[in-house]
């Protein structure tokens, strides 16, 4: 390992307290309903019965009419731009496709109408007096029926754009191939193959979507929202809005959680347009139950994997089959679906023969959207589960299947440039990788060896071990931008202000420290504001684990561009030479041990000679994504006559690169997983005959509670990317992909059953064990 | 109604609507540090202490509390001092984004009032009613383990 | 959240006063005991509430073996009380740590249980294999068997009456209890339950009583297999057996938690588990 390139840091590396801990122990009011303004308008949205049905009259004069009604809204009043909700980057690789209000309904719980009140109960009245006259059309309910010949067509109107194949229901197509996999396949000597299923599931942050719109005294419209992505909000509500985008702010404040679904512009427009018509402030709060109906979810997925392999274990040909349900709106279709070959593909570079080809499927459904993993969870379940099918066909150790055939430092996978966000790919070179390393850790944690195979009896007990790995990415290469701005204050501290969103992820906390590294000053001495567009520069928001790696950098560079213009200001003050001068211990040092300190050296600019405010913005557009990798171990314990799944211990030893922040990044880890627990186990959206969400609560929608979590390690493993601010990758989402896999392969070590449909519930495998 | 309670150690007259949660009036009241996660007592983000028990006060009527004695996280904090459980939470990690954490924390305090040394699974028994999406635990277990011992006057520091 | 149609809440001193109001409004009153079902339940035609927090009826006493428990008990005042814990081994207190979280804990009364009947309670096969008795007082105190009580009442969702408390009797000399759940996780409410208490009497099961709930109906006493299995020796056989029939012997149906074929499965294993801790035997330990 590289030990000697990286230097010791004196911020980086430490378990800092979080920039915004304290307020958050002592209940400060930090979240976007805990500012109250006066003569707040209260919205509440009407949503269709029907999963697809024309909107053929629509009367609300009884509605406006009850007391304490300000304003409704509906297709007849309000904009018909067409545009997408997804929070991605100009232009948006999703298609145009949504209206504010539409003339037809696409799911049950699509917007039918809008009412804003003096209170949220007026409100609720006022909906129940709409009068809408449907025409119900017949949904498609499923993947299967949106692909049948002659099936209805959920966008048949003539102004969307940006879809594949909208008469087919097709909403993105992808193709990609290296070599030729049908020879591949006749070569090898071993052919597995599995199809396997994952559900609609969803995020549930413990806040729901909530957005407070105002005037600010100046008229310009401002946006308090719960959001992942503050820039594109700005931009994608004034294009809905028709409103120049300079007549707009949108602050991020204290969110409640997000895991993607806040990455899409989803009440914004609504509260916005409130407060634009009636010039007072409007509130949007989701009910629990409209965050699973009416917010994002998971793209549920069938994905077939195909893997043929020599008798040595060396894989010779990969194919992966995707066909991703997209719901009713195509938010995030296309690159969730790409994302699925291009975060999993790469991990195997050994196979000389690959193909990855999918469809994303408009369906009558609840909208799937960004969700930790972005596809690469959906993906790895059948890819890490025929693995272990081929380890057990070549009867080699499935920890040995991987070490074959794992990429590795130095090497590259034609996928990288073939397959990117949706389009083409960038090129790159693995330069760090320390999954070898995991893989030896993790094993030995959970006591592979002595347990792999033994399937220990304990009364109606079984037990097993499984294992998977998994590696994702950092950003999305030459397209995503970030930047920071530095400014220095006459005390020696320094403003740092940064588009980047903290959802609660500390990103605030390890950009920081990052600034702070550079500076030579301890972490109290950098005040951090992120996330209001007046005010910060841009930055394309929290996803894609991008913050670590590409809003790092721009950070770290910020920062050295105005060390450099310190140590311009002291070079007279120490009569130096500004290249013999360093930062430490907040003061500037000669190499003779003079130094100055940095309030000093702020006050000379800014009071005394050639005056100028020290500072400097810098921005940041990666050339490569460097994946961070993990490997995974479970071990479980299945009750043979329930079916019970009970993971009795889970080990996930991770390479992130330097962790900047390592019980933050731990935390990542253990949040991630345990949500994948979860989806592998418990999580799953129900759904009656006619498309209804039958299960929108916490009460019958299970996610893990403290009781639910096995033995949880989490091993962060020594690494060093060079490409990184501070030799550092990212680590946000990769944790969430492994449970599903690893779960089904410890399933099969204990009972010899193979699952291939989430969750893992106790019903599922009982019948899969009786079928067996 | 007009109900007299006591939040924080501050009497309080409120006017509230006879079928009012305690959760709603609390934010009413200004005392924000109550969440509301779900409305249907699912999540835990509303917890508070009534009458020193930790309960859901989405599920409580304001009438069931005159004369009652609220504690929610506003009131852990002693002359700018923070609780040695805020500061454990801090100290470990366990506040991400930091939503459950003020209705998490109060199950907590209910727990260590009664039981000073308590076992691994009696905290997570203690938190079973209180969801997080983003820690998936871990660093709360510790950071109430930490306060316990440090409670006992038995930790470091 | 807010109970908007809730006008008056009254908090009488008297349960003749309590039961007068009730009367005098019929369905647009109900009783108050913690109110964390009212809260998610009460329909908009309820203008009235009547809080029962002024009559006293939060205890939780031995009577010479028996158990009287008052209808605004908590659950976790239940669990925590003495009495309780030495009533049949704690069983009682075992199966209500099963319900919700602790914060619910706190505030769920017995009453408010008993009144809502929730199919899925892990509360009610309890009282139900303990021969629980409710104290109702409507103009005057009269007791009934809570199975009955559960029988004359529609879906648990209605106003109900006057319910002062339970009473359990005295419980049978060397007997014992166990309750069985499967959730999905741990703060859930069943997929399926079962209760049972029983003795054993030179080698044979004697005074059985069995109640599987969450099927997904309300739990009932499985008297069948009650009667067929007095008498019986207490084997892994007859125990298997009894669980076989059992199962067989509930109303299972599919709802969104789980099918009805999964349900009966469960049954069986479930009741046998209990048989066999109620027996002693390592595999009731184990599982």
């Amino acid at each position: 390992m590289s030990e000697t390139k990286r230097p010791a840091f004196a911020v980086v590396g430490k378990n800092e307290r979080k920039v915004d801990g304290v307020g958050l122990v002592t209940g400060h009011p930090k979240f976007v309903d805990d500012l109250s303004l006066p003569e707040t308008l209260h919205v509440r949205i009407l949503g269709s019965p029907h999963a697809h049905a024309r909107i053929v009259g629509v009367d609300v004069s009884e509605a406006e009419a009850l007391d304490g009604v300000a304003c409704v809204l509906t297709h007849e009043n309000t904009p018909a731009t067409r545009h997408t909700t997804a929070g991605q980057g100009f232009p948006e690789p999703s298609p145009y496709d949504a209206r504010m209000f539409d003339t037809t309904v696409r799911f049950v719980g699509d917007r039918v109408a809008a009412v804003a009140a003096e209170t949220a109960e007026v409100a609720e009245a006022a909906l129940k007096r709409i009068r809408v006259t449907y025409e119900e059309l017949q949904p498609v309910l499923s993947i299967d029926e949106a692909r049948a010949d002659g099936a209805p067509v959920v966008h048949d109107e003539e102004d969307s754009t940006g879809i594949y194949d909208a008469s087919k229901n097709i909403v993105a197509d992808v193709d990609i191939d290296v070599g030729d996999v049908a020879a591949g396949f006749e070569e090898s000597d071993v052919v597995v193959e599995t199809t396997c299923e994952t559900r609609y599931a969803q995020h549930t942050p413990i806040e729901t979507h909530i957005v407070l719109a105002y005037l600010d005294s100046d008229e310009r419209l401002v946006l308090r929202t719960s959001t992942q992505v503050p820039f594109h909000v700005r931009r994608i509500v004034a294009f809905t809005l028709g409103i120049p985008m300079h007549r707009i702010r949108v602050i991020k404040p204290r969110i409640g959680g997000g895991f993607g679904t806040k990455q899409e512009v989803l009440l914004e427009d609504i509260a916005g347009l409130v407060t634009l018509r009636t010039g007072r402030p409007a509130l949007v709060h989701l009910s629990r139950a409209e965050e699973f109906i009416a917010a994002r979810t998971r793209h549920p997925m069938r994905v077939r994997v195909k893997l043929g392999a020599m008798q040595d274990g060396r894989l010779h040909a990969i194919e992966m089959e995707a066909l991703s349900n997209t719901g009713a709106y195509g938010a995030h279709g296309l690159t969730v679906l790409a994302n699925t070959g291009s975060k999993t593909l790469p991990l195997y570079n050994k196979a000389a023969n690959a193909h990855f080809y999918g469809q994303a499927l408009y369906t009558n459904m609840p909208v799937p959207g960004a969700y930790r993993g972005y596809g690469a969870t959906q993906g790895y379940f059948p890819l890490e589960t025929a693995m272990d099918e081929l380890a057990e066909r070549l009867a080699i150790d499935p920890i040995g299947l991987r070490r074959k055939n794992h990429i590795r430092v130095g090497e590259t996978s034609p996928i990288f440039a073939k397959l990117g966000e949706g389009r083409e790919g960038v090129s790159q070179t693995v330069k760090s990788c320390e999954l070898a390393r995991c893989i030896d850790v993790g094993a030995e944690r959970i006591g592979w060896a002595e347990k792999r195979g033994a399937k220990r009896v304990d009364g109606p007990w079984v037990h097993g071990v499984g294992m998977s790995i998994m590696m994702q990415g950092s950003g999305i290469p030459e397209i995503d931008m970030a930047a920071a701005t530095v400014k220095m204050n006459e005390d020696g501290s320094f403003n740092l202000l940064i588009g980047a969103t903290d959802l609660g992820t500390g990103s605030d906390t390890i950009l920081g420290q990052m600034a702070a590294e550079v500076l030579g000053v301890p972490l109290a001495k950098i005040v951090v504001t992120s996330s209001d567009t007046d005010v910060t520069p841009f930055d394309v928001g929290a996803y894609a684990s991008s913050t670590t790696y590409v809003s790092g950098t721009a950070v770290v560079r910020a920062a050295e561009c105005v060390r450099e213009q310190i140590l311009a200001v002291a070079g007279p003050l120490l009569d130096a030479e500004p290249d013999d001068l360093r930062l430490e211990g907040s003061a500037v040092v000669g190499p003779d041990g003079q130094s100055v300190g940095l309030d000093r050296v702020c006050h000379r600019a800014m009071y005394e000679s050639e005056q100028f405010q020290i500072a400097a913005t810098a921005s940041f557009v990666p050339t490569e994504s460097p994946p961070p990798f993990i490997a995974n171990f479970a071990e479980v314990a299945v009750d043979t006559e329930t079916g019970r799944v009970k993971v009795l211990h889970y080990v996930v030893a991770a390479d992130c690169g330097v962790a900047i922040h390592p019980k933050l990044a731990e935390g990542q880890l253990e949040g991630s997983i345990v949500n994948g627990i979860g989806y592998a186990l418990t999580e799953e959206m129900l759904f009656s005959s006619k498309g209804r969400v039958r299960n929108p609560s916490l009460f019958d929608y299970k996610i893990p509670g403290a009781l639910d979590v096995p033995k949880l390690d989490v091993i962060l493993v020594d690494s060093y990317e060079p490409t990184g601010p501070m030799g550092a990758k990212s680590i946000g989402e990769i944790g969430i992909n492994g449970p599903i896999p690893t779960l089904a392969n410890a399933i099969y070590d204990a009972v010899g059953v193979r699952l291939r449909e989430t969750p893992f519930t106790p019903e599922r495998v009982l019948r899969a064990m009786r079928r067996s | 109604m007009r109900v007299s309670l006591t939040i924080n150690g501050a009497t309080r007259d409120v006017e509230a609507g006879a079928g009012d949660t305690l959760l709603e009036v609390l934010r009413r009241e200004g005392v924000m540090g109550v969440k509301k996660g779900c409305g249907t007592g699912d999540c835990g983000a509303c917890a508070v202490l009534l009458n020193g028990r930790a309960v859901n006060s989405c599920l409580v009527l304001i009438a069931k509390c005159a004369g009652a004695e609220i504690l929610t996280v506003e009131g852990l904090a002693r002359d700018g001092e923070l609780h040695p459980l805020q500061t454990a939470f801090l100290e470990e990690g366990a506040v991400q984004c930091g939503y459950c954490t003020p209705g998490m924390m109060m199950s907590a305090i209910d727990l260590l009032t009664r039981n000073p040394d308590p076992t691994e699974e009696e905290i997570r028994t203690a938190i079973s009613g209180n969801l997080c999406r983003c820690t998936g635990y871990e660093k709360q277990v510790l950071a109430i383990r930490k306060a316990a011992e440090r409670m006992r006057g038995e930790g470091d520091e | 959240m807010a109970l908007h149609s809730v006008e008056t809440v009254l908090r009488p001193s008297t349960l003749e006063e309590a039961w007068e109001e009730k009367a005098k409004r019929g369905e647009s009153a109900r009783f108050l005991a913690g109110g964390i079902d009212v809260v998610l339940y009460t329909p908009p035609t309820v203008t009235t509430l009547i809080d029962l927090g002024g009559l006293d009826l939060g205890f939780v006493r031995a009577d010479e073996g028996a158990l009287e428990i008052g209808a605004t008990a908590s659950m976790t005042q239940i669990i925590e009380a003495p009495a309780v814990g030495g009533y049949l081994g704690g069983f009682l207190g075992t199966a209500l740590r099963y319900v919700a979280s602790p914060l619910q804990r706190n505030a769920a009364t017995l009453g408010g249980t008993i009144a809502m009947a929730h199919p899925w309670s892990d509360v009610i096969p309890a009282l139900l294999v303990l021969d629980a008795e409710v104290i109702l007082f409507d103009g005057g105190e009269r007791t009934v068997s809570l199975e009955a009580f559960l029988g004359e009442r529609g879906t648990g969702r209605e106003s109900h009456p006057l319910i002062c408390g339970i009473r359990l009797p005295a419980a049978t000399e060397g007997a014992g209890g166990a309750y069985r759940s499967l959730t999905r996780t741990a703060f859930d409410v069943s997929l399926l339950n079962a209760a049972c208490v029983g003795s054993i009497d030179d080698g044979s099961w004697q005074d059985v009583r069995l109640a599987i709930g969450g099927t997904p109906a309300l739990a009932r006493r499985v008297r069948g297999v009650e009667e067929t299995i007095a008498g019986a020796d207490v084997s892994e056989e007859a125990i298997a057996e009894a669980a076989d029939a059992a199962a067989a012997a509930i109303d299972a149906r599919d709802d969104l938690r789980a099918s009805a074929e999964y349900r009966r499965e469960l049954a069986a294993v479930l009741v046998r588990r209990c048989l066999s801790e109620v027996a002693g035997t390592s595999e009731g330990r184990a599982a």
